[in-house]
């Protein structure tokens, strides 16, 4: 079953070196997401990847295109659609002089909902930053408590907007860890990632996006057969890495 | 209706800002400053600095300056004209009245001598009165004539006035408008660009609960550190309010609303915490000189005063006024009252069209 259906999203920005012209952040892609899969969108720093997450969480405004989550038009009920989402945003500030506490109640009454503080900062492993306050959070710690606000509304579906970005090796795995239970627990996930190893161990299927589009969609296994380079002397070898420079190339982005 | 949500994140947004507590110090403490300053400075008539040089050394002249001394409006210093000139520089004196060596008022009319710094001093023709006046009281006094007339000054609205009445308004509206100013466009400028906005918009919450929320918390604020400051001047300093509390706090609730909005508009205009700093600074600064917090607009250059008039702040400063010193009720309709309700209409309708959601969350 799709719990999310795209079809030919698009959303234009004026040009910044001219404000007259526009360019396609997100050039008319199509994809479908099923319940309970990890999906992860990847692909180099500027390809749409953040655009096209907040259209579907109801934050940027459609062009054109639709966007069906969970059997909602998400142009045209962009309130009840984020009922029943969660969202991790890549920047992840709250309130300074709240503590967290404090932060997951008033994240709780936005949806109306009565929430247990300690049962949901147990499940990402806070359990003793009760009243703490954001600032004095690790990296890692912020991401997982991100995550617990993403969770007052037990959403069917989590958007996660690069997770895992400048957290170190071990606050990476501990997060992947968290995000395959919460999986377990019947949990759609949307995730965009630069990092290809996080995309190949947590992700059923992935697409890869540039200048807009969807150039591959698969899963990890089956896009290593496609587009990985074949050595000549070895067995079939690579990992999305190879897959991803292959089809996007090597040049810097930004 | 305020709904739930909205209640509970007004109350959220008023934790927040009286846990700051550094701002909250801040606020309260430079009106109250403010106040005590001019209270004490303000206290008892002020006399004017003046020496005399009495070069006759007779008994006319000695007459004339101990009348000059009783004078309460001089405090008086006796001394050389090298001393007393250098202290004139020093701006210690305000004037120095030279009695040359031939004075004797017996004899027709002498001249005396008055020497100023007129780079000192700000109202020389003021001082100029008050010395002519005394020494023609002092020429009466000397002369043992009647004066024919004496002026009994009386206020027709019989009560006393002091600066501190008349500035209390002024800086109750000055703080309402930083206040306000601060609460809805610079908050909105910075959790726009820490992603706490957008955040905040990933949930269900809709625009008009989060901008109620923002308004009723800030008018929380305001009445709190206003009460505080109004308290203040009304426990310690004696300050009386004419009008009802109520007709006060409907005025300053009403006039929150006004910078609110304005607020909310700055907010939309500038895109960074760099911008929104110049922008309200240009708004708020020529306010604080021509909307009469310190002293009256009549007191400005009558090119300025018809635009001065119409300023926001001005329109608030007269308002406050009118119901603290002249006792009018919020319902009266006069020309203040007025130009409130008219601000109040614009203002609401320009945060309205120019606050761009999107924008904000964005």
């Amino acid at each position: 079953m799709n719990i999310i259906e795209v079809k030919d999203l698009q959303k234009s920005y004026p040009r910044p070196e001219n404000k007259k012209e526009t360019f396609n952040a997100v050039d008319g892609i199509s994809f479908n997401i099923q319940a309970k899969e990890i999906y992860g969108i990847l692909g180099p720093n500027g390809a749409g990847k953040t655009t096209t997450l907040e259209m579907l969480e109801g934050l940027k405004d459609i062009n054109s295109g639709t966007a069906m989550i969970n059997g909602i038009d998400v142009k045209k009920h962009p309130y009840r659609v984020k009922k029943i989402i969660g969202v991790q945003l890549q920047a992840n500030e709250y309130f300074d002089k709240l503590d967290l506490s404090e932060l997951l109640i008033l994240f709780g009454k936005l949806y109306s909902e009565e929430i247990d503080c300690m049962d949901l900062l147990e499940k990402v492993g806070l359990s003793d930053k009760l009243k703490a306050k954001p600032k004095q959070l690790s990296g890692g710690q912020k991401q997982r408590f991100s995550i617990a606000c993403a969770l007052v509304n037990n959403p069917k579906i989590l958007f996660l907007d690069e997770p895992t970005t400048g957290l170190d090796p071990q606050a990476k795995r501990n997060l992947w860890k968290l995000v395959k239970e919460l999986n377990h627990l019947g949990m759609t996930i949307v995730l965009t990632t630069h990092n290809m190893e996080e995309a190949e161990y947590l992700c059923d299927r992935i697409a890869i996006m540039d200048g807009g589009k969807i150039i591959a969609e698969d899963t990890p296994q089956e896009l290593i057969n496609k587009y990985a380079p074949e050595p000549s002397d070895l067995p079939l070898q690579g990992n999305i890495e190879d897959v991803f420079l292959t089809l996007t190339g090597h040049n810097l982005r930004d | 209706m305020i709904t739930s949500l909205q209640l509970h994140l007004s109350k959220v947004f008023l934790k927040i800002f009286l846990r700051d507590i550094q701002s909250m110090i801040f606020n309260i403490f430079f009106p109250l400053a403010f106040i005590a300053a001019f209270m004490f400075s303000g206290s008892g008539s002020e006399s004017i600095n003046i020496g005399v040089i009495d070069n006759a050394s007779n008994i006319s002249s000695k007459n004339f300056t101990d009348l000059i001394k009783d004078d309460p409006l001089f405090e008086v210093t006796e001394g050389t004209e090298i001393n007393l000139k250098e202290q004139l520089l020093s701006g210690e004196q305000v004037a120095i009245i030279v009695v040359p060596k031939s004075f004797d008022y017996t004899e027709g009319t002498s001249e005396l001598k008055l020497l100023l710094d007129a780079s000192q001093v700000r109202q020389i023709n003021q001082i100029r009165t008050a010395i002519e006046n005394s020494l023609l009281s002092v020429e009466r006094k000397l002369s043992n004539t009647q004066p024919m007339f004496s002026l009994k000054v009386e206020d027709f609205k019989a009560r006393p006035q002091r600066y501190v009445d008349f500035l209390l308004p002024g800086l109750l509206a000055f703080m309402l408008m930083n206040l306000s100013l601060g609460g809805s466009g610079f908050n909105i400028v910075e959790y726009r660009r820490r992603g706490i906005l957008k955040r905040l918009f990933v949930t269900p919450i809709e625009p008009k609960d989060f901008i109620t929320s923002i308004v009723l918390a800030r008018m929380m604020i305001v009445v709190i550190q206003l009460s505080a400051v109004l308290g203040f001047a009304i426990l310690l300093l004696g300050v009386r309010i004419e009008g009802s509390l109520f007709s006060l706090y409907g005025m300053i609730m009403m006039s929150t609303f006004i910078f609110l909005c304005l607020g909310f508009c700055f907010g939309s205009l500038a895109k960074t915490q760099e911008a929104i700093r110049p922008l309200v600074t240009s708004f708020t600064f020529p306010q604080l000189i021509l909307s009469g917090v310190f002293f009256p607009i009549s007191s400005l250059p009558d090119i300025i005063q018809p635009i001065a008039q119409f300023l926001p702040l001005s329109v608030v400063v007269n308002g406050l006024r009118s119901i603290a010193l002249d006792g009018i009720s919020l319902f009266t309709l006069d020309s203040s009252m007025f130009g409130v309700i008219i601000w109040a209409v614009l203002s609401f309708f320009l945060a309205t069209k120019y606050f761009v959601w999107k924008e904000v969350a964005g």
